[in-house]
């Protein structure tokens, strides 16, 4: 057996033995079934849409956003916490190769994008499905299929993010305090601020396009296009990170 | 067959090892001794890939940590025993690396027999003692079988049936022909366990050697004898250089004592007493990292 299938599995294991992917998957369902429930229960109400409208549907589909989110944190927690927990240690000790180690990290947390995105956005979509079901509704938009695809993706490419930056920082917390300082301030509040036009090739608009009904319908980028994007950044922050995986000593 | 090679490691303008070079070999049981800041944990940890050398070699059977084609199995370490996840069961965690290192299913299982912690074996390691964790750490360093063994700081946390255990299963280990290089600053606890140490201070080699060997080296003899001048004489003769501690008291470091008594003999000096003195791992230490020790040297 080579050496990153072994380490794949390994990965894969500390996965299904953690209580917090199961956490994760948990609050993801769980958010994204309660977040259609409390959308298709205040619709029509305080000028919301009505239930059934376009704007009221895509309200309602807005799940890739709960995947990316909960894929970026447990991206972080799964490699940040190798250094938290001083895990790193054994891992390397067993592969003295890092790049097999990343490597076998990457696929197992875009595995596990997958399950949870899947989950996730399945959960609410069922439930969306029974909401516009219970009102005499039969019919869920053309870009369901599109938007499903684009939030397993973006889910699990949000999970490579979360490893990237873990291993970059080697800390949990400066993990998530840098990615939600990048997003909440370097993008949405001063480049989309400064330079709208280029928003959709940023992180947030390329994701956007993938997980959000009204922008995917505004073709302000292909989901080809966002995929390629979103895949881009991925792979620069990856790559950074893997450089100062095998480059630095193990604290 | 641990090889340490003219290895150096510096971090900006500071040497945390300078010039180092000795070698560990099998079937005994080699203490790796300094003072707070020598330089072990670095050695160790560069000798098993975590941290980079500036220059020089560390070799594990001629060959770099990282190019080891089997590493679990060649090479067993325990470098600090807080490498767990607290949420996982000690059971998992040992199956956790098996699973990555290829080593069979059952194997965790043997080892925590080994060290003692069956019955602890689902429980999460978060609840675990130091002692527990000690044991644990061994444990995850004994999974591959491995024919090298690397420990820092085995006895930290032990209480005294613990280190008698760690004792007996070290010494058992190296029976078995393994090469077991041992780090600690319990000199007391290290001198009933170690047959070599390497000792460093400052980054630079000591001594290194068998115990008794060096402790043969630096045994003094102490002569109390009327005919100071007389004896200095004779000694010098033999390329032997006496101390004169007080008119009446000549000290001889790292010679025969037998030897030195029959040169006195056959220079007729009047010995009104002879003491020897052979120093233990402790005082040998002092004596090896001391300040005064880079003056001597």
């Amino acid at each position: 057996m080579t050496t990153i299938i072994r380490l794949t599995r390994a990965e894969l294991r500390k996965l299904v033995a953690s209580r917090t992917f199961l956490i994760g998957l948990t609050l993801s369902a769980g958010v994204s079934v309660i977040s259609v429930a409390v959308d298709a229960a205040v619709a029509g109400k305080n000028s919301t849409a009505a239930l059934g409208t376009a704007a009221s549907t895509n309200q309602m589909l807005k799940l890739g956003s709960v995947c990316c989110v909960a894929m970026l944190v447990l991206g972080i927690i799964g490699s940040g916490s190798e250094y938290r927990h001083k895990t790193i240690i054994p891992a390397v000790l067993v592969a003295p190769r890092r790049g097999a180690l990343v490597a076998a990290k990457v696929i197992g947390i875009a595995v596990a994008g997958v399950v949870l995105s899947v989950l996730t956005f399945g959960l609410g979509l069922a439930t969306v499905a029974a909401e516009l079901s219970a009102h005499h509704i039969h019919r869920l938009p053309a870009d369901t299929g599109t938007l499903f695809a684009g939030s397993v993706i973006a889910g699990t490419l949000f999970g490579v993010i979360g490893v990237a930056l873990g291993y970059i920082t080697r800390s949990t917390i400066a993990a998530a305090v840098g990615a939600v300082g990048w997003v909440l301030f370097a993008e949405l509040a001063i480049l989309h601020t400064l330079a709208p036009h280029l928003a959709k090739w940023l992180v947030t608009g390329a994701a956007a396009t993938l997980t959000d009904p009204g922008v995917l319908a505004s073709r302000a980028l292909t989901p080809a296009t966002a995929v390629a994007v979103l895949s881009g950044y991925t792979v620069l922050l990856l790559a950074v990170a893997s450089r100062l995986v095998l480059r630095r000593d193990v604290p | 067959m641990i090889a340490i090679d003219h290895l150096t490691k510096r971090y900006g303008t500071v040497t945390a090892i300078g010039d180092l070079s000795f070698k560990v070999g099998p079937g005994r049981i080699t203490g790796f001794l300094g003072p707070n800041g020598a330089g072990k944990t670095t050695t160790l940890r560069i000798l098993l890939g975590l941290a980079t050398p500036t220059s020089g070699t560390a070799t594990i059977n001629g060959v770099r940590y990282r190019d080891l084609p089997h590493p679990a199995r060649t090479v067993g370490a325990a470098l600090d025993n807080d490498c767990f996840h607290p949420g996982r069961t000690a059971i998992e965690h040992l199956k956790t690396l098996a699973t990555a290192a290829g080593i069979s299913r059952r194997r965790p299982g043997q080892v925590l027999d080994m060290v003692g912690l069956t019955e602890a074996a689902r429980r999460r390691v978060g609840g675990f003692s130091l002692g527990m964790r000690q044991r644990l750490t061994l444990a995850a360093a004994l999974l591959g079988d491995p024919g090298v063994l690397i420990m820092d700081e085995p006895l930290n946390g032990l209480d005294p049936d613990g280190i008698r255990w760690m004792r007996d299963l070290l010494s058992h280990l190296a029976g078995e022909g393994r090469t077991v290089l041992v780090s600690s600053h319990l000199l007391a606890e290290a001198a009933q366990t170690v047959q070599d140490v390497v000792v460093i201070n400052r980054g630079r080699l000591a001594a290194e050697g068998p115990v008794a060997e060096l402790a043969a080296a630096t045994t003094t003899t102490r002569i109390r004898t009327p005919d100071t001048q007389p004896l200095v004489s004779a000694l010098a003769r033999q390329r032997i250089t006496p101390q004169l501690l007080t008119p009446g008291t000549v000290e001889i470091r790292g010679a025969d004592p037998d030897r030195v008594a029959r040169i006195a003999a056959a220079a007729g000096v009047t010995v009104l007493e002879l003491t020897r003195h052979a120093e233990n791992l402790e005082e040998l230490f002092f004596d090896l990292t001391s300040d005064h020790a880079d003056d001597r040297a």
